[in-house]
Order: structure tokens, then C-alpha cells, then sequence
């Protein structure tokens, strides 16, 4: 019971062919079979949002995928923003911000972010907020993580 | 976790063949609340039968009212321009759901058969005197969506039975409908109480039609609070009917103390959350 399954998927634009158990999660497999710890594991049940990733272009907690549901996906980790040495806009927007401190939940952040201005390029404040709901941050109280957001809007137009 | 097997049937046939010939099988949606419980060994699953892999299963198709596909997912549900249009306050509630990484994970099949009194698309579609359709071995057959809970985290659905479609009358249109979850925060929580309710009322003379009111988190099960409708079914919404059905409602309640809020709490919120919600609707009637 429990035997390996394989899954194709691309990371961060290159492709992976593995061998899983079911129980491994995306989480798990990311940090601990593909070595990106970027992505943060923090409460584990899909609560706070540090594990957030994105699949087929939407964000979900990683904690609870499983590596086997996401055989043929697409998935962009933190460590896929950068490009060469230049920051993605929305991490150089988090960084002129000030929107990190601990910077436990700020690759989750940063990567809701993304999938918020790719839905909605120009958010209101209430669509940020509504989308952001599920990033949980202990240090900032959230408002320059808001205007990261804003200022990441700015940068990308 | 512990270890399972894993399976994703390509049919539904398949599907519920795995459900009969494994032991301990789960049937896995968005496993938005199943890897939690997997996770903390409340269940333990030998099989997880992936239902993600069968074509139709999910997805929102209009014919003569709405017809939800049981794997879509509840943020399809909240951003759905048609069911925003047609019956808002279901893509409302569904954005009430848990955050965005769980509304595009969680579907709303899922959230009926997993049982939760708090579920919040089990409210909503209750007041929308929704039906469900189960398939199985023998077929399908369809339901409505009252008979289908049972108490916490029960359902009807037996060993050789999926929950498939849920489909929702084009009468429910007419209405104007209000959800109202409580809570100490507005994402990520389940609701203290949670009340929906769609009215079909006369704008000028305030006169129902008729009412469908449905409670989470008040119960063993979500309910519709069917002596207060049958106090206002009918007659005109004035002040002292709506605060008398709204005391009834809250006498319909069989609510639990826990760390979320006490029994007593919970009553007098239905009350005061029965009435605000009716008062809204009433509003927005008028303007």
C-alpha cells in the first residue's frame, strides 16, 4: 500500500520527473526533494499562508496538496520571481516598503501578490485586502505590506 | 500522515467501484478540510479516491437554473459573472469561505459532504431549497438538499454513493437574498452562526411571498428555521412580525457551548441576525 507514484511538473520553469508517495506534500516535496525552502512551512494546516504557491496560476497552501494531485501542473515558488540578479518588481516593491521584518510570511506575500495584480492589475484597497486575507503576518500590521502592493502596482505599469 | 494508496478513476463508474473494493476509503475534492484531519489523525484513510480526474464532475452550467458541478471550486463559485448576475448572494457567501489559497482548493461538494454544521455553502444552499444528485451503483438519483445532513460531520451518502451535481431552482432568481456570517474575523474562520436567507417580497407594500431561512453552526446539522418562514409566509413584513419570527427562529436552534461562543450567545445572535438580515433585504427592496 502507499506505493510511489510518478508526477511530471515544472517548477519554476524546469521540468521535474519523480517519484512520490502519496502522502508527501507539495510543501514537503519542494523544500525537502527540490531543496527551494523558500517557500515556508508555518501553522501546517492551511491557516496561515506561508507555504502559499502557484499552481496553474492560483495560489494555494501547499500543506494540504498533495505532491500526487499536482501531476502535470505548473508551479511558480519565491524562488521563481528573481530573474538573473534583478529583483521581480513585486519583491523590489516589498523591500522599498518596508513590507518585510521577520520575513517569515513575506514568500507567501509576495506570491499572492503576484497572482492578485495578474487577476486584478489595478486592485482597490478592499481587493487587496479581501486577497491577501489568508497571509497571515505577525511583525508589519499590514499596511506596508498594502503599500507594497500599491507600490508594486506602480513599478509594474 | 500516515500512509495510503492513491487512487484517480478516469469515470465516475470507477470511482464508486474503489469506494466499494477498498478499505477505509476517503473521497478527496480540494482536501481542504481531509488533509487537516489527516493531518491530525481524526480520520485515517487506507485509500483516497482523487476525484479531480473525472470530466464533468465539476464546472457551473445554466439550463433553465443553475447546475453546480460538485468538484468546482468555491472561488469559481464567488467569481462566476453569471451566478453574480442571476443569484449574487451565493457568489457572496462563497467569498466568505476560508481565504483565496482555500477557495481555489475547496469546492463546494466538498463542503456539503464533509458535514460541518458551519459549512458555509450548506447554509446558502439550503435556504435556496437547493437539490443535490448522487450517483451510484444503481444510478442516479436526486435529492433535496434538507434530507441530506444528518448531524456533524454525517451525511446520507453511503459506501456506494458520490455526491455529484447540485442543482438550483430558477425560482430561487426572484429572490433577494442576505448572508450573514459572525465571527471575530472576516477571513479564515468558520461563523459563530451563520444565517441565510432569501426573500421574495412586494417592494412597495412589504408583503412576503415567500421566505427561506437557513442557520449554520446553531445545530448538529445546518436547518431551515421553518417556523419563522411559516410566520411570514404570506403575510406583511412590519417590525413586530419580523422581531416575532426572528424569536422563533432562535427557539428552532439547538446550539453548543464551545470555545467559539456559548449556546446562549448563539441564540440570541440567530435572533438578532434573523431580523438585521430581513430588515436588509426589506431595504434594498426600497431603494
Amino acid at each position: 500500500m502507499g506505493s510511489k507514484h510518478r508526477i511530471q511538473i515544472t517548477v519554476n520553469e524546469e521540468e521535474y520527473d519523480l517519484l512520490v508517495h502519496p502522502n508527501r506534500t507539495l510543501l514537503d516535496l519542494l523544500r525537502y526533494d527540490l531543496g527551494l525552502t523558500g517557500t515556508k512551512e508555518g501553522c501546517d494546516e492551511g491557516d496561515c499562508g506561508a507555504c502559499t504557491v502557484i499552481v496553474n496560476r492560483k495560489v494555494v497552501t501547499s500543506c494540504i496538496v498533495l505532491a500526487v494531485e499536482v501531476d502535470g501542473a505548473t508551479i511558480t515558488t519565491i524562488e521563481g520571481m528573481q530573474k538573473g540578479d534583478a529583483l521581480h518588481p513585486i519583491q523590489q516593491a516589498f523591500v522599498d516598503s518596508g513590507a518585510v521584518q521577520c520575513g517569515f510570511c513575506t514568500p507567501g506575500m509576495i506570491l499572492t501578490t503576484k497572482a492578485l495584480l495578474d487577476e486584478f492589475p489595478d486592485p482597490s484597497e478592499d481587493d487587496i485586502k479581501h486577497y491577501l486575507e489568508g497571509n497571515l503576518c505577525r511583525c508589519t500590521g499590514y499596511t506596508k505590506i498594502i503599500d507594497a502592493v500599491n507600490n508594486a502596482v506602480q513599478l509594474l505599469k | 500522515m500516515k500512509r495510503f494508496a492513491y487512487l484517480r478513476p478516469g469515470n465516475m463508474e470507477d470511482a464508486i467501484a474503489a469506494l466499494q473494493a477498498n478499505d477505509e476509503p476517503y473521497l478527496l475534492a480540494g482536501g481542504t478540510d481531509l488533509l487537516i484531519a489527516m493531518k491530525t489523525k481524526a480520520v485515517k484513510p487506507e485509500c483516497l479516491i482523487d476525484l479531480k480526474g473525472i470530466p464533468g464532475i465539476d464546472g457551473i452550467e445554466y439550463d433553465n437554473g443553475f447546475k453546480i458541478g460538485a468538484l468546482t471550486t468555491v472561488r469559481d463559485i464567488e467569481v462566476s459573472p453569471l451566478i453574480r448576475q442571476k443569484i449574487p448572494v451565493l457568489s457572496e457567501a462563497a467569498g466568505t469561505l476560508g481565504s483565496i489559497q482555500i477557495r481555489n482548493r475547496a469546492t463546494i461538494g466538498g463542503n456539503l459532504c464533509h458535514g460541518s454544521p458551519a459549512a458555509d455553502m450548506a447554509a446558502i444552499l439550503l435556504a435556496m431549497s437547493c437539490e443535490v444528485k448522487i450517483a451510484s451503483d444503481n444510478g442516479t438519483k436526486t435529492m433535496g438538499l434538507d434530507s441530506f445532513f444528518i448531524g456533524p460531520n454525517k451525511t446520507v451518502l453511503n459506501r456506494n454513493e458520490v455526491l455529484s451535481q447540485i442543482i438550483i431552482p430558477k425560482e430561487i432568481e426572484q429572490f433577494k437574498g442576505v448572508y450573514l456570517k459572525h465571527g471575530p474575523r472576516k477571513a479564515m474562520d468558520i461563523g459563530i452562526v451563520n444565517i441565510a436567507i432569501l426573500l421574495d417580497a412586494d417592494a412597495g407594500s412589504g408583503f412576503c411571498n415567500q421566505i427561506m431561512i437557513a442557520l449554520g453552526a446553531v445545530a448538529p446539522r445546518p436547518i431551515r428555521a421553518k417556523k419563522a418562514e411559516a410566520l411570514l409566509n404570506g403575510n406583511e413584513l412590519n417590525p413586530a412580525a419580523i422581531q416575532k419570527a426572528a424569536a422563533a427562529a432562535a427557539n428552532e436552534t439547538n446550539p453548543i457551548t464551545d470555545f467559539r461562543a456559548s449556546a446562549g450567545y448563539r441564540k440570541d445572535l440567530v435572533k438578532n441576525l434573523v431580523a438585521k438580515g430581513i430588515h436588509q433585504i426589506c431595504e434594498s427592496n426600497n431603494t
